[in-house]
Order: C-alpha cells, then sequence, then structure tokens
C-alpha cells in the first residue's frame, strides 16, 4: 500500500536541450509540468501560423487545463524549451478522483474559467493569422519587383498550367498554379506549397506559363522568377516575363486584354 | 443553468444599462452569477477602454480574485449591457469552505489556471490596442 502511494505521488525529473518539444498541441495527457529551470514558450499552431502565447520561467505550472477540462485531455497549445531546461513532472491520477468530489459549484466556475481562457487562444489565433497575411501583403508590396514594376497591373484570378524552363526545352510535367495578376511586365503567380516537391520555385528560375485568358485568347509565356513569397497556404511568386515574342502577337494580346475598360 | 448554483445565491441585485458592477483595479471578492441579461467585460489600456468579451445568463463572473487566493485586485470591469441585468451573488464562505477542502495540488493548478487567464487576458488587450 505504502509502494502504491510512492507511486502516485512519483515525480520524476526530465530534462530538455534547447528546442526540444515538451507537449504537442493536439496530443492526448494530463501530465502536470513545473519549470524548474530554463525557459519554454508555450504557442499553438493555427492554419500553419505559430501563435506565442507565452514563455514561462521557472516555478510556472505546464498542463494543468488538460486536467481541468472535463470535456477532453487534449492538450490545447505546445511547449517547446527554449534554452537547457529541468522540469518536474508528475500524473495527477489520484488527483483525478478528488477533483471529480470538490463541490460542484466550485467546479463550474473553473470550468468557465478555462473555456474563457480557450475563447481567449482561439480568438489569439485569429489575431495572430490576420498578422501574418498583413506581412505577406506588406512584404509583396516592399519586393523588389513589384516596387519597380512600371505597368498598370491588372488584378486578376486565372488558372494556367505551368512548367520549369531549362536551356529553352521544356523539362517537368506542368503544374497548375493561378494567376494574381498580370501587367506588360510580368505577373504574380500564386501556387500550392507542394508544387515545390517536384520542382524548385526559386529566385532566377524560368517557367513556361500558359494560359487562357478571360477574353478568350491563349497566352503561353516565359518568365522568371523575382521573388518568392511563402504565406500559410500558397506560395506567391513575382515573375517578370522574358521579352515578348511579338510574332506569337503575345504582345497584342496581353496588351488589349490589359486595357482599361 | 445548473440547480446547484441557485443554492449558492445569498442575494439578488439588478443594475441598469451602463452601470459598473464590478471596477478594474477596486478590491472586492464577491463572485457573480448571471440571472438574466448580459454584461461587458471592459478593460482599461493607454488608448482607452476596450470590451473584450459579453458575459450572458448563466455565466459568472468576479471568480478570479477568489480563485487566486483573494489578495489581488479586480482585472477587468463588468458593466451591465443591454437593458438591465438581474445577477445573483454567491454564498463566499460555501466557496471558502469548498476550496480549503482541495488538496494543494489541485490548488497549485487552479492559480496556475487564474494566472493564464490574467496574461493572456492582458496580452490580447495589448494586441487588439496596438493593431
Amino acid at each position: 500500500m505504502i509502494k502504491d502511494r510512492e507511486q502516485t505521488h512519483m515525480k520524476k525529473v526530465l530534462s530538455y536541450e534547447k528546442g526540444e518539444l515538451i507537449i504537442k498541441q493536439g496530443d492526448y495527457g494530463i501530465s502536470i509540468y513545473k519549470i524548474l529551470s530554463g525557459k519554454v514558450k508555450i504557442f499553438r499552431t493555427y492554419d500553419g501560423v505559430e501563435v506565442p502565447l507565452a514563455t514561462l520561467e521557472r516555478g510556472s505550472i505546464i498542463g494543468e487545463m488538460a486536467f481541468l477540462n472535463k470535456d477532453k485531455d487534449v492538450r490545447s497549445a505546445s511547449a517547446r524549451a527554449l534554452e537547457d531546461s529541468e522540469l518536474e513532472v508528475w500524473h495527477p491520477r489520484d488527483l483525478v478522483e478528488k477533483y471529480a468530489q470538490t463541490s460542484i459549484v466550485l467546479r463550474i466556475i473553473i470550468d468557465q474559467a478555462l473555456s474563457r481562457l480557450l475563447r481567449i487562444n482561439r480568438f489569439m489565433d485569429q489575431l495572430a493569422v490576420r498578422k501574418s497575411e498583413q506581412k505577406c501583403q506588406l512584404k509583396t508590396k516592399e519586393d523588389p519587383w513589384s516596387s519597380t514594376r512600371e505597368f498598370y497591373r491588372k488584378e486578376v484570378d486565372i488558372a494556367c498550367q505551368y512548367r520549369a524552363a531549362q536551356g529553352g526545352k521544356a523539362s517537368s510535367a506542368p503544374l497548375t498554379g493561378r494567376i494574381k495578376d498580370i501587367s506588360m511586365g510580368g505577373l504574380c503567380l500564386e501556387v500550392l506549397p507542394r508544387n515545390e516537391a517536384t520542382t524548385a520555385h526559386e529566385v532566377g528560375k524560368m517557367f513556361h506559363i500558359d494560359t487562357v485568358l478571360p477574353n478568350g485568347q491563349d497566352l503561353n509565356v516565359t518568365a522568371e522568377i523575382v521573388s518568392v513569397t511563402k504565406r500559410p497556404r500558397a506560395v506567391r511568386l513575382g515573375m517578370k516575363f522574358k521579352e515578348l515574342p511579338d510574332y506569337y502577337g503575345t504582345k497584342k494580346t496581353l496588351g488589349f486584354f490589359l486595357m482599361p475598360s | 443553468m445548473h440547480p446547484a448554483l441557485h443554492l449558492y445565491i445569498v442575494e439578488e441585485t439588478t443594475y441598469s444599462d451602463g452601470e459598473v458592477i464590478i471596477e478594474e483595479g477596486s478590491q472586492g471578492s464577491w463572485i457573480y452569477l448571471i440571472l438574466e441579461g448580459s454584461a461587458k467585460v471592459k478593460k482599461r489600456t493607454p488608448k482607452g477602454t476596450i470590451t473584450i468579451d459579453i458575459l450572458r445568463e448563466g455565466e459568472i463572473f468576479g471568480e478570479m480574485v477568489f480563485l487566486e487566493g483573494g489578495k489581488s485586485s479586480r482585472s477587468a470591469s463588468i458593466v451591465a449591457a443591454e437593458g438591465q441585468v438581474r445577477v445573483g451573488l454567491l454564498d463566499t464562505h460555501k466557496l471558502i469552505d469548498d476550496y480549503e477542502a482541495l488538496p494543494s495540488e489541485l490548488k497549485t493548478l487552479i492559480s496556475s489556471l487564474m494566472l493564464k487567464l490574467r496574461n493572456t487576458t492582458s496580452k490580447v488587450c495589448s494586441i487588439i490596442v496596438a493593431k
């Protein structure tokens, strides 16, 4: 019996190296951690964006939210060691029952405080995603290509096919993307991050782009990547045309399309 | 609303639209339960007062000071919203007894939760104001 009691109260000290993950958001677990030394960052991941919630130091407790949450034992945030840290960890096995015996009113009060905190954390997600989108837009504005663009730029959303152009000859299989804006000088191509698995999307790379403009005209151009902007779910490529081959009528086609209506 | 909550109500009060129920920064340990109507949670910031939440029927407020051990001051103001709000004051003595019966580990976990609630609320306010 004594042995049992010792086991339920057993606290272990674990060491984490700088950068190591201590708790992962979405994992199941109700173990409680107490920081003995070091620094721990608490963050959520939402829509590909890391949302920082807090930086905790010696004496702080981590993991009580999953324990106190009666609905699910899921970690609502991740914890990562910001420097080499030591944490005391224990499993609140015997506390589960004691907490269940606590006055219902006290538990209702704690439940409400917990759901308020979870709601604020979700609100932080929204704020962080909005901020990262604004940052992306800012970067697009600041990138050398857009700011020096001398042509009228038309905002569009046209599906296209594109493939890497190497030494003038077509290489890999065509990929798909969407043209977000276009001018006489170049265009902005938005592609899925997974496209990068098969083809490098780096500054200096050349692509052949094939599309049909909304006016029904075919457009086949070759363009060079001059800027790459990563967004949570897409990659935006700022591209500059290699000289437009006039004999295909490309200049004329594009010129007509870009005429202000 | 859980029936047990009614057993803890010692008094009922009604506040009219815009009336302050709790003032941020003040001392006080009453815990309130909204019986009817709604209330706004407001926080002061360097750029003025902002509303960070709206509480409705069945929601409890004022619990942070109590669950932090009664020493802290009110973290936000609570103001009656949308017409009048009827609140119940909860029996602090009963709640203190309930709280004191908790094992110390559990008290530690609860105060950690309260600390996070307090800090995160401040953080979200500063983000909103910085925009």
